[in-house]
């Protein structure tokens, strides 16, 4: 097999921006070209060019570049992933959300975690919900936690995890909202209560339009399996599930904004997150 | 009143995430009646978000009155509107043809080159008449255009008309065009169009060098390795990325395991003078075709405690294709001490 070369690697780099929405820098830039390489492999494919060639102009329905999606993306998730996206949630869009409803009088908040899996991450947002603002004891605060799979939904209600699960919660963290049980973890009740499993298929449209009046959504490293377009009705679905002046995030290499134009982009430290105006 | 009239009355609802709704069931009834109404509520939305379902919706309708609707936004004075109306043209692929095909003849040289953008999605073969019409076309944006696309896609059967249009007292971004799109669609005979145009690759200005550079990195040979090995040495620093491309690739084609006396130490001066890490990885990745040589071996097995992870991670690539012995106790030493997971994975791999 030719050496993929730099150039290569960044049109290839580009094509996965444009079509999964997903950022990929120099510092993944091994990691990136061994897994080309295996599609490369796989395919019998032995110039880079005929490969470049082959996801940018003749992938029409997409198969290969979901293939490739599948080799570049983890399905793995743990709690406090992407802790900087989480520490611009804490430190700046939450409290700005928070301060809003204050001065209006609005003592509800709803989060959305769409795509949410075995539910490591509602309960992430749950601790930090509770870290951040303790008075969320007296509102009524819901973390809706939807996931397409009953079987990952069961893992939610269980709200039971392993050490890989909560190998990166803060250790101030753990005691405060995790009972240890042998090998396992269990979400302490006061916690878990705010998380509320409901079961969505994020294509079915009509379910969607049952999410409304949510501060906050996250999808987090989900959209990148839709193709196009339902990735774009899924996220205008998400415009009008939120709130004016809610926030949606997505995975940290993930971009919105070539998917739709309807949200605004805002940054905080080295962060940018997409609010509804 | 049926669901169609329902939902287009519901187009004008003052509340936005109604008239999204009713955009959206428009397109999921797939009905060309409900094509005309959306075009005209795009008309007069002001909701970006609105707007995007309507294009959404619009992409789902599976009917002429559609591409004739985008092809009349394409004169839109929005750019929004006007890139929108190319997404959903190009999803209707060879579809659109004979309605490009009257545009190409009809329209502006603005909506010309629009025409070329909506053709990224669909095989040149479909649409010759366009781009024998692109390719002659007054206006050089749509020309270059046209070049680009049938690079990019491969029309071989484009080649002659694009080595032609490669003179070297053609507009430079005509010409950084045909050199592209021959990186594509190029032979033998491409590189001999452009060795007539370009004699001497030293006198080339840098905006030219680069593009004509990734051409030769396809189509070269044993004599443009040694002019390009040259211009390391004598052209400015910003062209040592296309400069090392072009040799790496031409390396395994020429056959040519000895390098000038003069190539080496300039490819090991770019790897230790401070160039963009990303530079200095290519020439890591360069260098490793003389790891036979024992400076050189010695030399990579230096890189791999190299402050900057990209030179680490490029030795560790070369010296494990290398194939000389021994390198793998070097990489269990290197490995206990690396802390950046990548190189770690290229030691262990």
């Amino acid at each position: 097999m030719e050496i993929i070369s730099v150039d290569q690697i960044q049109k290839l780099g580009q094509q996965i921006y444009q079509k999964l929405g997903l950022h990929f820098d120099e510092k993944k830039i091994y990691f990136l070209k061994t897994r080309v390489a295996k599609r490369m492999e796989a395919l019998g494919i032995e110039d880079p060019r005929d490969y470049v060639f082959l996801v940018s102009y003749a992938d029409h329905d997409g198969v290969e570049m979901q293939a490739l999606a599948n080799l570049i993306t983890t399905n793995e998730t743990y709690m406090f992933r992407e802790y900087d996206q989480l520490q611009a949630f804490a430190n700046h869009c939450l409290p700005e959300v928070l301060s809003a409803k204050q001065a209006s009088g609005d003592k509800t908040l709803r989060i959305w975690s769409a795509g949410c899996s075995s539910g490591e991450e509602p309960y992430t947002l749950a601790m930090i919900l509770q870290e951040v603002f303790p008075q969320s004891q007296s509102w009524d605060c819901t973390i809706v936690a939807s996931d397409i799979d009953e079987n990952m939904l069961r893992k939610v209600r269980a709200a039971r995890y392993g050490q890989r699960s909560v190998h990166d919660v803060p250790e101030e963290y753990r005691g405060k909202y995790l009972i240890q049980e042998g090998d396992e973890y269990v979400v302490r009740r006061r916690t878990a209560a705010l998380v509320e499993p409901v079961h969505l298929n994020l294509n079915d449209r009509m379910a969607l339009r049952t999410m409304r009046g949510f501060d906050f959504i996250f999808c987090r490293n989900v959209l990148i399996y839709f193709d196009d377009l339902s990735r774009k009705a899924v996220v205008d679905h998400f415009y009008n599930a939120l709130k004016p002046g809610g926030y949606v995030f997505l995975g940290h290499s993930e971009s919105i904004g070539r998917v739709t134009t309807a949200f605004k982009l805002k940054r905080f430290e080295n962060h940018l997150v997409y609010v509804k105006e | 009143m049926s669901s169609l009239q329902e939902y287009i009355r519901k187009l004008d609802d003052p509340d936005e995430a109604e008239r999204i709704y009713a955009a959206e069931d428009i397109g999921y009834l797939n009905a060309a009646e409900g094509v005309q109404p959306l075009l005209e509520r795009l008309g007069n939305e002001s909701s970006r978000a609105v707007r995007d379902v309507i294009f959404q919706a619009l992409t789902r309708i599976d009917a002429d009155s559609t591409i004739e609707g985008c092809i009349g936004l394409l004169g839109s004075d929005d750019p929004q509107i006007r890139n929108q109306a190319v997404d959903v043209l190009r999803c209707k692929q060879a579809r659109s043809i004979p309605f490009l095909n009257r545009v190409m003849r009809e329209g502006d040289k603005n909506i010309r080159k629009l025409v070329l953008d909506v053709l990224t999605g669909v095989k040149a073969g479909d649409a010759e008449e366009i781009y024998a019409a692109a390719l002659s076309d007054q206006d050089l944006n749509v020309v270059i255009t046209a070049v680009e696309n049938l690079g990019g896609m491969r029309a071989v059967e484009f080649r002659s008309q694009v080595e032609t249009l490669l003179q070297a007292d053609s507009h430079p971004m005509l010409i950084a065009a045909c050199l592209e799109a021959l990186v594509g669609i190029g032979n033998d005979s491409s590189m001999l169009a452009i060795r007539r145009c370009f004699p001497d690759l030293d006198l080339l200005p840098d905006f030219l060098l680069a593009s004509c550079l990734k051409a030769i990195a396809v189509l070269g040979s044993a004599r443009e390795f040694a002019e390009v090995a040259n211009l390391l040495l004598v052209r400015g620093r910003h062209l040592r990325p296309a400069i090392l491309d072009a040799l790496t690739a031409l390396h395994p084609r020429c056959q040519m395991p000895d390098a000038s006396k003069a190539l080496l130490p300039a490819v090991k001066a770019v790897v230790e003078d401070g160039d963009p890490p990303l530079c200095r990885y290519q020439a890591v990745r360069l260098l490793g075709f003389w790891t036979i040589d024992d400076d050189v071996y010695q030399f990579m097995i230096s890189c791999l405690s190299n402050p900057e992870r990209l030179v680490r991670l490029g030795a560790a690539e070369s010296l494990r294709v290398s194939g000389r012995p021994g390198y793998e106790f070097t990489f269990a030493a290197c490995a206990l001490k690396e802390t950046d997971d990548e190189v770690l994975e290229a030691l262990k791999c």
